[in-house]
């Protein structure tokens, strides 16, 4: 007999197998918001774009969950009940039933509309223009990092995002190269960045999330590392934004010159060709004092009495200036959850002399000499002023490099200036370390093609991590 | 117990199988849906053999088993070979196999045309699938987005061979397209009018026209990529200001109708499994056919929403969000008419009615999903994570796919004359259930935990690594299951338990005549009275209840399928007795040949074939001008005409049949109907 002979209980019990496995997921899936163990949830939303959504994915996730508990039930009692038994006459001969198929046409519309309601308020109520005192963020995709700029402050930097709690946080999204899609899934959905587009995209971080780090990642496949394009979402107090924005925004020394030159810039600030400089000075002492419902936004235009890019006034000044110097992040390194602190293994074949010290003078003479500043902008630094790569100024305030690919430390540092190209697939950034195979074009680095040893990367690895 | 017995009569015609060269020649239907149904099913190794590389990689978090590159090239080709190179040919080989037979007729309207159609189809299959072998394939998706797939940003080869490679195969389904329109408009039996056809032919009619509309925007989208980069325009090349968007919507235009140019096809087949199996006509048939084609037309109209983040405004995401959810409203009808086939039948578990109602089961989980993302703002959590993979999986894994599987085990028998193991088929619909929800099930959590697609690593500490190492597991236990399949395939094809003419029981006119049916299929063109014209021979007490099947005594005049040659014949255990006095009696011990019936056939022709030939070489040329020294390349391209232009020259001024030569000689048309 070619049939098998009790297939329809095996049917049944497959069928209520396969039920329970999804009920069982979905029974695990009860702990998806909670951030510990799903730190990318979209299910635990902490901005008003992200409760927006969230109310309409519940309606869909209540209602599916209903149609999908009908029809499959409605499918298993139907092939348990007419399943064929041996001797049975054949069946009659139905073919049809209007007052069914009307049915099964209008419930489905009435459901659907009961989606599409709330669909349509949303679309409309989320892509309104956000007020023009939000915090501008313009944001830039590269393959394969991103950049974030803050007009407002005059500040360009790479892989971290800092958004401060209770303020609209408006992103201009641009793409310098191909397509990316933005996103930081605990804060809301994504949003394409396009070619010769300007895309929109605002949230409020809620006030009780300060002090929290997030992961956001590129959701538009970009090319060979589109895996590796990820960077840091920070969200602080506003107290602790203005602090961490206002000395993002000062020139960077490191700290030799620094404690030379106390007085920082007594010329105006090198400016870049990312954004006005910034209204150092009083503006600085004022708007670190004056914590919550801080409305800066008037970052470009100092106020009466003022002369751009002044020199600091006085102590207070110094101070601030002092203790922000030390930390660089204001983000607490002991207080930074383990998913956001990158476990990416370096390629085993990569290797670094041991016990090298660097000398940040040195290496601040190797790289303002050398194809770094190609590429590379320092603020503080007149010589480095390249815009192909992340901007370096207060590199060394960041936790992670590469994309927020690996942790901002000695080793890795060290290894990524060495050979990049190994690291992280595809990238523009070339291989330097001397007797180094580039993977990308098989070529042996040599001291002719610019290469770099062991000692002299360790100096500009010296150099990068003092610029707080 | 066994239902229904395979009954032992009626040895199948053994074809002569004539070697090599009698299968690059040939222009029977039924050989070339062979020929599409085992280079599909070798597709679906290769594609299979991608996705399981790409789970090997990503079972654990930072794993380096695959370069990026590799699986940049991977994820691009799995998705291009499992769409162009298996579903679509996999529904040809049906389209092939059946649309004829359905219709009663002795073959499609263009026999060599179709063999041209399975020719580019296997040699543009080659041509893009090859190249990853020497890590140079395509590696910018399935979907190539611009700007990236410019010269620009992917200045390799890699591009080249899927830009030229979908041109290819676009050039196969649209003449296959053609084909097939022309066929179910102009070759119907007498009596078969349009709401007598079967749903298969129905689902493979509407699909036709998704083709013949839908291809020619892939088609413009592709040759404004082609001349950006082998002839330096801009059209989207965006230094030189051009929107990418132009791309995505051209490209959507095209590839939403795909979506169902892939699932309406299986829609049909489980249409004809389940009322065989259930023992009762397709409930709501009429509304079975409109929906059908109101997702087709529908399918027009929802592009953009797979471009809700592109940021195309307010109005645009609320209308292609509602006719999104519009859709949904014709495939739930579909669902609830599969299990009122089913309600009051009497159901039989054979593999392939189990492989149908896991279509139902299965396809109702994709369809929920896809109402989840039909919400524009709720999309922009879901799209381009692993939610959308789960969702388009269960589409075309759970829908597409189970509905090809049960296909597969329907028709085999009439396809070879021998059935497929039942038992081996048991452990492949199990293993593949359960295998397929394993993978795709938990990429819904994945994707809602934060995970994006087409990434080839993952860090640690991410809350993904259960979900994925569970679909990766899963992964594995479909590519086992499909082992099971293909061997169940290889060594049942000539050796499997004889089928006779209607193993199933089935309706259908398809069913009337011997398996594998004879060259000509129908030795008498069948006059067709009824939806399932077998049935009213069967079990004509049951179908003479309905009044809208039957025309009094048109029934049993004993012509459906010829049976005054001896081709009709229904098991002695399903033989009424009523049909036994109607004329039935056992079939002949052989069936006579085309030539004793005076049935004209078309002769054997290669010419489809080098027609063919010259496109993919006309193709490889333009790649090799892309060297330094361009002389080679243009050479090799002029070759590729040539061979093209004589190819079509000799086919289009060669008879297509010894009745042509004789038509020609004396200027009198043939007696038989049939398409020139």
């Amino acid at each position: 007999m070619p049939f098998v002979s009790r297939p329809r209980r095996r049917a049944a019990a497959a069928l209520m197998g396969a039920a329970g496995v999804a009920v069982a997921l979905g029974l695990a899936a009860c702990g998806v918001g909670d951030p510990r163990t799903y730190p990318n949830t979209t299910f635990a939303p902490h901005t008003e774009f992200g409760r927006d959504i969230d109310d309409l994915w519940n309606l869909l996730l209540y209602l599916g969950t209903a149609v999908f508990i009908f029809v499959e039930t409605l499918l298993v009692i139907t092939i348990v009940r007419f399943r064929h038994r041996p001797g049975a006459p054949r069946p009659k001969h139905v073919h049809g039933n209007t007052t069914l198929e009307i049915l099964w046409t209008v419930i489905p519309a009435v459901v659907l509309t009961i989606i599409a309601v709330p669909t349509v308020r949303t679309i409309f109520r989320t892509q309104a223009r956000a007020e023009p005192n939000a915090l501008q963020v313009e944001v830039y995709g590269h393959q394969w990092w991103w950049e974030f700029r803050y007009p407002q402050y005059g500040v360009t930097t790479a892989s971290e995002l800092y958004m401060p709690t209770g303020r609209k946080v408006n992103f201009a999204l641009r793409t310098a190269d191909v397509l990316h899609s933005f996103w930081v899934p605990e804060l809301g959905g994504k949003r394409d960045l396009i070619s010769n587009h300007v895309n929109y995209l605002w949230w409020t971080p809620a006030d009780s999330v300060a002090e929290t780090a997030w992961n956001g990642t590129c959701n538009e496949y970009c090319g060979a590392s589109h895996a590796n394009m990820r960077f840091r979402a920070f969200v602080v107090s506003p107290a602790e934004f203005e602090r961490w924005a206002r000395h993002q925004a000062a020139p960077a020394f490191f700290n030799a010159s620094a404690a030379a030159a106390p007085a920082a810039p007594a010329a105006p600030p090198a400016r870049t060709s990312f954004g006005p400089a910034p209204a150092a000075g009083p503006a600085l002492v004022r708007a670190v004092a004056n914590v919550r419902g801080a409305q800066p936004g008037k970052g470009t235009a100092p106020a009466p009495g003022e002369s751009p890019g002044g020199s600091p006034g006085g102590p207070e000044a110094m101070q601030v200036a002092a203790a922000v110097a030390d930390t660089g992040a204001v983000f607490p390194r002991d207080r930074l959850p383990s998913y956001v602190i990158p476990a990416v293994p370096t390629p085993a074949q990569l290797k670094f002399t041991p016990g090298l010290v660097g000398d940040p003078a040195r290496g601040q003479k190797i790289f303002s000499g050398g194809l770094c500043i190609g590429c590379h902008t320092i603020k503080g630094n007149p010589m480095a002023a390249g815009v192909i790569g992340p901007n370096l100024t207060h590199v060394g305030s960041r936790y992670t490099i590469a994309g927020s690919l690996y942790k901002n430390d000695t080793d890795h540092l060290r290894l990524w200036i060495k050979n990049a190209r190994l690291m992280k697939p595809g990238v523009t950034m070339p291989t330097l370390g001397m007797g180094q195979v580039d993977p990308q074009t098989g070529a042996t680095v040599t001291a002719a093609t610019g290469g770099l040893t062991d000692q002299q990367i360790a100096d500009i690895v010296a150099y990068l991590q003092a610029l707080k | 117990m066994a239902t229904l017995a395979a009954p032992a009569f009626a040895a199948p015609i053994e074809r002569s199988d004539g070697g090599f060269l009698s299968w690059l020649g040939t222009t029977d239907h039924k050989r070339i849906g062979y020929l599409y149904l085992f280079t599909a099913t070798g597709f679906l190794l290769w594609g299979g053999g991608e996705a399981m590389l790409m789970r090997w990689q990503l079972r654990a978090p930072n794993q380096h088993f695959l370069s990026a590159e590799q699986y940049n090239q991977l994820f691009t080709m799995h998705g291009t070979t499992m769409i162009f190179l298996v579903v679509m040919p996999l529904s040809a080989a049906f389209f092939n196999l059946l649309v004829p037979l359905q219709i009663g007729a002795r073959d499609v309207a263009f026999p060599r045309l179709n063999a041209f159609s399975y020719w580019v189809y296997l040699l543009g299959g080659l041509f893009i699938s090859v190249p990853i072998i020497f890590n140079a394939g395509p590696n910018g998706g399935w979907f190539g987005y611009a700007p990236l797939t410019t010269t620009t940003y992917s200045p390799g080869l890699n591009i080249d061979f899927w830009v030229a490679g979908l041109q290819i195969l676009g050039i196969s389904s649209l003449a296959a397209g053609f084909n097939f329109i022309t066929t179910i408009i102009n070759m119907r039996a007498p009596g078969m009018n349009l709401m007598r056809m079967p749903m298969f032919t129905w689902m493979a009619f509407v699909v036709q026209f998704l083709i013949v509309l839908a291809f020619p925007v892939i088609t413009i989208a592709l040759v404004f990529l082609l001349f950006d980069r082998f002839f330096g325009t801009n059209f989207y090349e965006i230094a030189a200001g051009a929107d990418p968007l132009l791309w995505q919507h051209l490209f959507w235009i095209f590839g939403h109708p795909e979506v169902y140019i892939l699932v309406l096809p299986a829609f049909g087949l489980v249409s004809e499994v389940l009322p065989t199996f259930s023992q009762k006509p397709l409930f709501g048939y009429p509304v079975m056919v409109y929906s059908g084609i109101l997702i087709g037309f529908l399918g027009f109209g929802v592009w953009a929403h797979h471009m809700f983040a592109v940021g195309m405004g307010p109005i645009a995401d609320t209308v292609f969000g509602v006719t999104t959810m519009l859709i949904a409203i014709p495939t739930g009808v579909k669902i609830f008419n599969w299990i009122f086939t089913m309600w009051g039948g009497s159901v039989r578990f054979t593999t392939a009615s189990m492989f149908a109602i896991g279509l139902v089961a299965m396809f109702t989980i994709g369809g929920i999903s896809g109402v989840m993302h039909s919400s524009p703002p709720a999309d922009l959590q879901q799209t381009d994570t692993y939610f959308v993979v789960a969702h388009f999986h269960y589409v075309l894994f759970g829908g597409s796919l189970m509905g090809l599987f049960a296909g597969i085990y329907y028709y085999y028998p009439k396809l070879t004359g021998h059935l497929l193991d039942e038992g081996l088929g048991k452990w492949h619909f199990w293993l593949n259930l359960i295998g397929s929800n394993l993978a795709f099930f938990p990429m819904h959590f994945s994707g809602l935990l934060g995970m994006p697609r087409r990434i080839y690593t993952y860090d640690a500490n991410q809350g993904w690594d259960t979900f994925n190492l569970l679909s990766s597991i899963g992964a594995f236990i479909v590519g086992f299951a499909t082992l099971i399949l293909v061997y169940n395939m290889l060594v049942n094809r000539k050796r499997g338990r004889l089928a006779g003419n209607n193993p199933w029981g089935a309706g259908t006119l398809e069913w009337s005549i011997p398996s594998p049916p004879p060259v000509y299929n129908f030795a008498e063109i069948p006059r067709v009275t009824s939806r399932y014209p077998v049935w009213d021979l069967t079990a004509p007490e049951l179908t003479a209840a309905v009044p809208h099947t039957l025309r009094g005594d048109e029934m049993v005049t004993a012509q459906v399928g010829g049976v005054s040659a001896g081709q009709m014949s229904v098991p002695a255990d399903r033989r009424p007795a009523a049909a036994a006095g109607a004329g039935l009696h056992a079939p002949p011990a052989r069936v006579p040949s085309a030539e004793e019936l005076g049935i004209p056939i078309p002769y054997t022709t290669t010419k489809p074939f080098f027609t063919a030939l010259g496109i993919i070489v006309m193709f490889g040329g333009l790649l090799l001008t892309r060297m330094e020294n361009k002389i080679p390349g243009w050479a090799v391209l002029a070759l590729g005409a040539a061979t093209l232009v004589g190819g079509l020259y000799w086919w289009l001024t060669s008879p297509l049949e010894p009745e042509h030569e004789h038509a020609g000689a004396h200027g009198a048309a043939p007696h038989h109907a049939h398409a020139h």
